[in-house]
């Protein structure tokens, strides 16, 4: 038994984020009985990715904080004040939590013609796929999974994600979810493919996909590299989070709210948030591959956090500007959604691609 | 039948598209940081009304000579004079029907009514907008939550929020309007029936009459006459005249 606990602690040990601002407090850690290897726990790499960050706290706040940023940014961008009353000197800033109490305590209507079982599993079931990709994604160089093939895992489970959505139409069976539902297909289709083409033009410039060892392959990031691929993959982001000039599924004028019509209470808080959620990987899949990742001048005192807050920076940066589109663009039609996606982009992604060969090719010469 | 004609948007080639779109996108930038909004966040900043603004009426009934001009002019009906235990005839508002329009203090020879800045009034009905006279009289009780107040200015060809820290007054003192003293006249008393309606009217017990050899003789006291102007609306021989005191 306390070999196991030691081997296991050992292997803990090995892999730990090391900051050296905290070291002097970690000394004095192994006088306290059970805090030294909680706090070893914590600081092991694979558990502090899941924990802290990119995955549950950081995650956690941009679900909390940037709905309320998106709001009040647009707001004021259109001479609005956005929300504003609760804690008015604050600037609303926990609208988005009270607005979560509300709709834990809120009754979730199940009407007469859903189909109940997948009508009610899948808010929850999508929400939870759509927090896999984490997993793969690495903050600096703290990362939960490490495998070469990290991106083309990102952007699988990142095309499962219009499933679930089509899903949660599909389970609500009435009109307005029905036609939401279409169109989120159509617009499926209408991004994927130069999304992913955009993807793997920066595969085959950096000649790999491992998040780590294209970071540090981008001593001149990827969007100064590619910038036709980045500008492809960031309306694909667009598109594929619903920001305004796409924001074709659920748009709120004629569908009401496209998809999901239908949910209320903690299921609709859920989905509410499903679409911050999938912004918030793409933004951080944007950052690997042409922003650098967590790379950028080293924060002397933070060790390993350099990295991550470098990384949270330039996501938050991404996100900002994805949500800054909602201020100034109107909506698309369908039409014009799908002949966008299908012509200019798809030909701008496959000359994304041309470029990247290109570059390779300079490289080999 | 006319042909049907097409309507075309503009058509811009691409450098123009990336100016416009780059151009609409440095505007949202720049009004994120800094915006130009409108918005008076009311129970804490009020808006700086002008000193004329027409707002709740308040009244002093040491200035008023019940000549019942306000209730007589007020367009909506709302005034209306109720008698007061001093015999005196005061004006009451009803809020419900009021316009807001003033003419009754335009009106007030003797400047017994007075405007303010107030425009927040809250009732729980449509009875209690009935405001008695007591209720006039009285400055009427408000919560000030309000730090700051707000004035638009024009700069450049926009609009501008200019805040200020400090509470706006509500209450304007506005000099008394200048006085020409009136006196009642009968100009043709020949005509007069005898009817003393102008004595029931007045509220001074400025005119008298007496009986002389058989002969009605009315008297108007210029000493207790207000000049309110009563006997004459009422006189229906129409022989009583408002005219300008001679001072002697």
């Amino acid at each position: 038994m306390m070999e196991m606990i030691d081997t296991l602690m050992e292997t803990v040990m090995s892999n730990q984020v090391s900051i050296p601002l905290i070291e002097p407090m970690l000394d004095v850690l192994p006088e306290i009985p059970m805090l030294q290897y909680m706090v070893a726990f914590m600081l092991w790499k694979p558990l502090f990715a899941i924990l802290i960050c990119p995955g549950l706290t950081v995650g956690g706040l941009t679900l909390l904080f940037f709905p309320w940023i998106e709001r009040k940014l647009c707001g004021r961008a259109q001479w609005r004040v956005g929300p504003h009353e609760i804690v008015w000197w604050l600037g609303g800033v926990i609208q988005l939590l009270a607005d979560t109490l509300r709709f834990l305590f809120q009754e979730v209507i199940v009407h007469k013609d859903a189909h109940r079982p997948y009508f009610l599993q899948f808010p929850f079931l999508s929400f939870t796929i759509f927090l896999l990709p984490l997993l793969f994604i690495p903050a600096g160089t703290i990362v939960a999974i490490q495998t070469p093939y990290a991106i083309q895992i990102i952007l699988a489970l990142v095309c499962l994600f219009p499933l679930f959505i089509l899903g949660l139409g599909w389970a609500s069976n009435s009109r307005f979810a029905y036609i939401g539902t279409v169109r989120e297909a159509f617009m499926y289709f209408a991004y994927e493919i130069p999304f992913i083409i955009a993807a793997i033009a920066m595969i085959i410039l950096y000649g790999t996909s491992d998040p780590l060892l294209m970071a540090s392959r981008q001593s001149i990031p990827g969007i100064i590299l590619n910038p036709v691929a980045a500008l492809v993959f960031f309306i694909g982001a667009a598109m594929a989070t619903g920001r305004m000039p796409f924001e074709i599924a659920d748009s709120d004028q004629e569908l009401c709210a496209g998809p999901h019509v239908e949910y209320s209470g903690i299921a609709f808080g859920l989905i509410y948030v499903l679409c911050y959620e999938k912004a918030y990987i793409l933004s951080a899949l944007m950052t690997i591959l042409f922003l650098g990742g967590g790379s950028g001048p080293v924060i002397a005192g933070l060790g390993d956090l350099s990295g991550v807050l470098w990384f949270v920076v330039k996501t938050y940066l991404v996100l900002t500007t994805l949500f800054m589109l909602r201020a100034v663009y109107p909506r698309y039609r369908l039409d014009q959604g799908l002949k966008l996606g299908w012509s200019p982009m798809l030909c701008l992604a496959l000359i994304g691609l041309a470029i990247s060969l290109v570059v390779v090719a300079v490289r080999v010469i | 039948m006319k042909s049907m004609k097409k309507v075309v948007g503009p058509e811009y080639n691409l450098s123009e598209k990336i100016k416009t779109n780059v151009y609409a996108v440095g505007v949202a930038m720049q009004e994120s940081v800094y915006p130009h909004t409108m918005t008076v966040f009311y129970p804490r900043e009020r808006k700086k009304m002008p000193d004329n603004y027409r707002g709740f009426i308040l009244f002093d009934p040491d200035k008023c000579i019940s000549c019942f001009n306000c209730s007589f002019v007020c367009p909506a009906n709302a005034i209306r004079m109720k008698e007061a235990p001093n015999k005196r005839y005061y004006p009451t508002v009803d809020y419900g029907r009021c316009i807001f329009c003033h003419f009754c203090i335009d009106s007030c020879s003797g400047g017994a009514l007075k405007a303010t800045k107030i425009h927040d009034v809250a009732y729980k009905d449509m009875d209690e907008m009935f405001t008695p006279t007591e209720e006039m009289i009285e400055l009427p009780e408000i919560i000030r939550e309000d730090k700051k107040y707000v004035e638009y200015e024009i700069e450049e060809d926009d609009l501008h929020l200019k805040r200020t820290k400090g509470e706006d007054y509500l209450f304007v003192e506005v000099p008394p309007p200048i006085q020409i003293p009136m006196v009642s006249q009968c100009i043709d008393r020949a005509n007069c029936i005898g009817c003393r309606v102008c004595e029931e009217m007045c509220e001074s017990g400025a005119i008298s009459s007496s009986v002389e050899n058989g002969m009605l003789r009315m008297k108007i006291d210029t000493d207790k006459c207000t000049g309110c102007g009563l006997c004459v609306k009422e006189c229906s021989m129409q022989i009583l005249m408002l005219k300008k005191l001679e001072r002697k």
